[in-house]
């Protein structure tokens, strides 16, 4: 049994981690019903942002979280603005394989700059873990995993009580409608591509604390959040954060009772029965806005 | 209707055509003592991009260090040594390109083996094909060797599985109330590590350590939180990792988290690195974490200390930079140079002949090699002592003797 609850504590902790990543390729679903593959990079660009200010400038890795947002929101405005607008008369077809170009392009200057080897941020409370009840709760993750509650907290926030977010929820559901109504469609999208980037930026910084990177550690990442946006349902915040949780619980407590070969198989499994029995996803609807 | 001259000429045309594909496409390999008294030419693909990027140029400049070195002694015979270098971007496609190129196009007299077991598979069975030597000092994994290849020879002490029972030995000649009695074993899934472990358990259960905990984890476990989480339920005295760099690293800053401590750590790959392993870890981390490795740069082997002070003076940096990947690459050369004066011949017959015989002192060791260009030796045993790498096994090379148990975590 305290097998049981560790590899649970373990689970819960990654999986709020996850939640925060797959928020924004949520809202990028959402709001221009694309999926943009270049979330995990972007997810690895804040990992190296926190990697590069811990050891050049020694700024912690969460407070680098204030510089990550930032820089990645207008990476992502930049190149939704620059690539993926032009697309939008094609952009269900076309945005797929210009997210994935910039993923491959953005690896390729990651790799460039930093080169291939594995990174890690070894901060002094990296190793340190709070001993509860006889359980140990690392205090990384712990940390990781309340920031991200508190970033979806305010992405929540900002999505219901603004005007920005009354935007970004009047394109997700009819974006003609909206247009009718005045709201700037174009840069409701860019704003919220920029905003997906953003949560990528901040969700990387925390990503580099709990596990080492390269640059091509996007891969592996995106194919986890597109299962978890799949499994929650495309669109849907509280699918995603239902989502990551059930892939990082599952991945822990298959790790610890059974064997790590087989973590990843009861998620794909659970995947492939949402596929078939509920397609929409565990909290998607089928009408558009989920958001 | 054709004329005859016509005809002639088309026949003339035709055959000429087949003579010129045919000598294009299997030229001999160069024969270098009779040919020439040029240039000796090596055609060597390196990872300049890609994944291996980082260590394949370092394998470049270990080649890179024994030609300048070489040519200043006057080459190799009295001939220049002349490298060309053509990036395969960690392709084992492109390598295989670049290998046909050096071979069929630039007709070059040698060929040195890329970085990795991936590359080397794919670029020495082109080697092979074309009758050519393929001495290599970066790919030791155990598909290299099972190709079977007869034209390969690894420039190494000793393969990437066998190295690691330099631990099993150690272990075993500790007295029976010294040893561990239980053993668990982590492993992550991968051609090196796995197998290298695999093979300590089958050799530990035959000596009476008992097995508490084997399980294999796929190369994208980013968390290895449950693992040691299990491990650490089964409380073996010694934990036996079959680990990479990353996923090292993940174990250790794991058991410290959980505060689990086992009296023995040896680990396949991750502390042999003296730079990463305690920025990623923590320097107060590594006390008494074990390791077995091929080169480090104050190993005590003849002309190691003479290498790493030339690569430093033409390279610059730090000794403890130095990856060991230039040092076996560097060995590759002195692989020739020992076939050069021990037949005073440099072709690729001779060379396939003479290395695949006998031992030949480098600084990564003396090597000897099997049928199929296996090494045949071991590696030797390093522990972290007062923050230091410290090689302490076995007995003649040893700077330290083991300290055991592994202290508690700080």
């Amino acid at each position: 049994m305290h097998l049981f609850i560790q590899a649970i504590i373990l689970g819960v902790l990654t999986g709020g981690l996850y939640a925060l990543m797959t928020s924004g390729l949520t809202l990028t679903f959402g709001t221009m019903r694309i999926i943009n593959m270049a979330q995990g990079v972007f997810v690895v660009c804040g990992a190296y942002i926190g990697f590069t200010l811990f050891n050049y400038l020694h700024i912690d890795p969460f407070l680098s979280i204030l510089v990550s947002t930032p820089l990645l929101f207008a990476i992502g405005f930049t190149l939704q603005t620059f690539l993926l607008k032009p697309l939008r008369h094609d952009a269900h077809r076309l945005s797929l394989l210009m997210t994935w170009a910039m993923a491959i392009g953005l690896e390729g200057i990651l790799s460039f700059i930093f080169g291939t080897d594995f990174r890690g941020i070894l901060t002094t409370y990296q190793n340190s873990s709070w001993t509860i009840a006889g359980y140990e709760i690392p205090v990384v993750r712990a940390l990781a995993f309340l920031l991200s509650v508190a970033i979806l907290v305010g992405m929540y926030l900002l999505l219901t009580r603004t005007k920005f977010g009354r935007s970004v929820r009047a394109v997700s559901q009819r974006e003609s409608a909206a247009k009718l109504l005045g709201v700037n469609t174009d840069r409701t999208a860019a704003l919220a591509f920029g905003l997906g980037a953003a949560t990528a930026g901040a969700a990387g910084a925390m990503f580099g604390l709990v596990s080492s990177f390269d640059p091509a550690s996007h891969y592996d990442l995106i194919g986890r959040l597109l299962a978890i946006c799949v499994i929650g349902g495309l669109g849907s915040n509280a699918g995603a954060i239902a989502g990551a949780v059930i892939l990082a619980l599952s991945e822990s407590l298959v790790q610890a009772e059974l064997s790590p070969a087989w973590s990843s198989v009861p998620f794909y499994v659970l995947l492939i029965i949402v596929l078939i029995a509920r397609p929409q996803g565990l909290f998607g609807v089928r009408a558009r806005g989920a958001i | 209707m054709l004329s005859t001259g016509t005809r002639l000429r088309s026949w003339i045309l035709a055959i000429g055509l087949c003579v010129g594909v045919a000598a294009c496409g299997t030229p001999a390999p160069t024969s270098s003592s009779a040919a020439t008294k040029g240039p000796l030419t090596i055609g060597i693909s390196v990872s300049l991009t890609g994944d291996f990027s980082n260590t394949g140029k370092a394998a470049q400049l270990g080649y890179q260090l024994w030609a300048s070195q070489v040519n200043a002694k006057g080459g190799v015979l009295g001939r220049q040594v002349q490298l060309t270098f053509a990036d395969d971007a960690s392709s084992p496609t492109q390598v295989v390109t670049n290998y046909q190129n050096f071979i069929s196009r630039d007709n070059v007299d040698l060929v040195f083996g890329p970085y990795s077991s991936l590359l080397t598979l794919a670029a020495a069975k082109v080697a092979n094909r074309y009758g050519y030597a393929f001495v290599e000092g970066a790919g030791n994994g155990p598909s290299v060797f099972a190709a079977h290849l007869p034209n390969l020879i690894d420039a190494g002490p000793a393969t990437a599985i066998n190295g690691a029972q330099v631990w099993g030995d150690y272990i075993l000649s500790l007295p029976a109330d010294q040893r561990p009695k239980t053993a668990a074993y982590p492993s992550l899934d991968d051609p090196f590590s796995q197998p290298a472990a695999a093979a300590l358990q089958a050799r530990f259960e035959a000596a009476g350590i008992k097995t508490v905990y084997s399980q294999i984890y796929p190369a994208e476990t980013t968390s290895l939180g449950g693992v040691i989480a299990k491990v650490a339920s089964t409380n073996p005295d010694m934990v036996v990792s079959g680990s990479q760099d990353a996923d090292g690293w993940a174990q250790v800053q794991a058991m410290i988290q959980q505060k689990f401590n086992p009296q023995f750590l040896f680990m396949t790959n991750g502390p042999e690195n003296p730079v990463d392993f305690p920025k990623n870890v923590g320097a107060q981390n590594t006390q008494g974490i074990f390791t077995s490795d091929v080169w480090t740069y104050n190993a005590p082997i003849p002309g190691n200390t003479a290498f790493v002070q030339a690569y430093i003076a033409k390279f610059g940096g730090d000794p403890s930079q130095i990856d060991s990947t230039s040092a076996q690459t560097y060995a590759v050369g002195q692989l020739i140079e020992a076939v050069a004066a021990k037949t005073g011949k440099i072709d690729n017959a001779t060379i396939i002949a003479t290395l695949h015989q006998g031992s030949y002192q480098t600084v990564v060791g003396v090597v000897s090699v099997d049928q199929y260009g296996a090494p045949k030796g071991s590696q030797f045993l390093e522990e972290w002592i007062g923050g230091t790498l410290t090689i302490v096994y076995p007995p003649n090379i040893a700077e330290h003797a083991p300290v055991i148990p592994k202290p508690v975590w700080p």
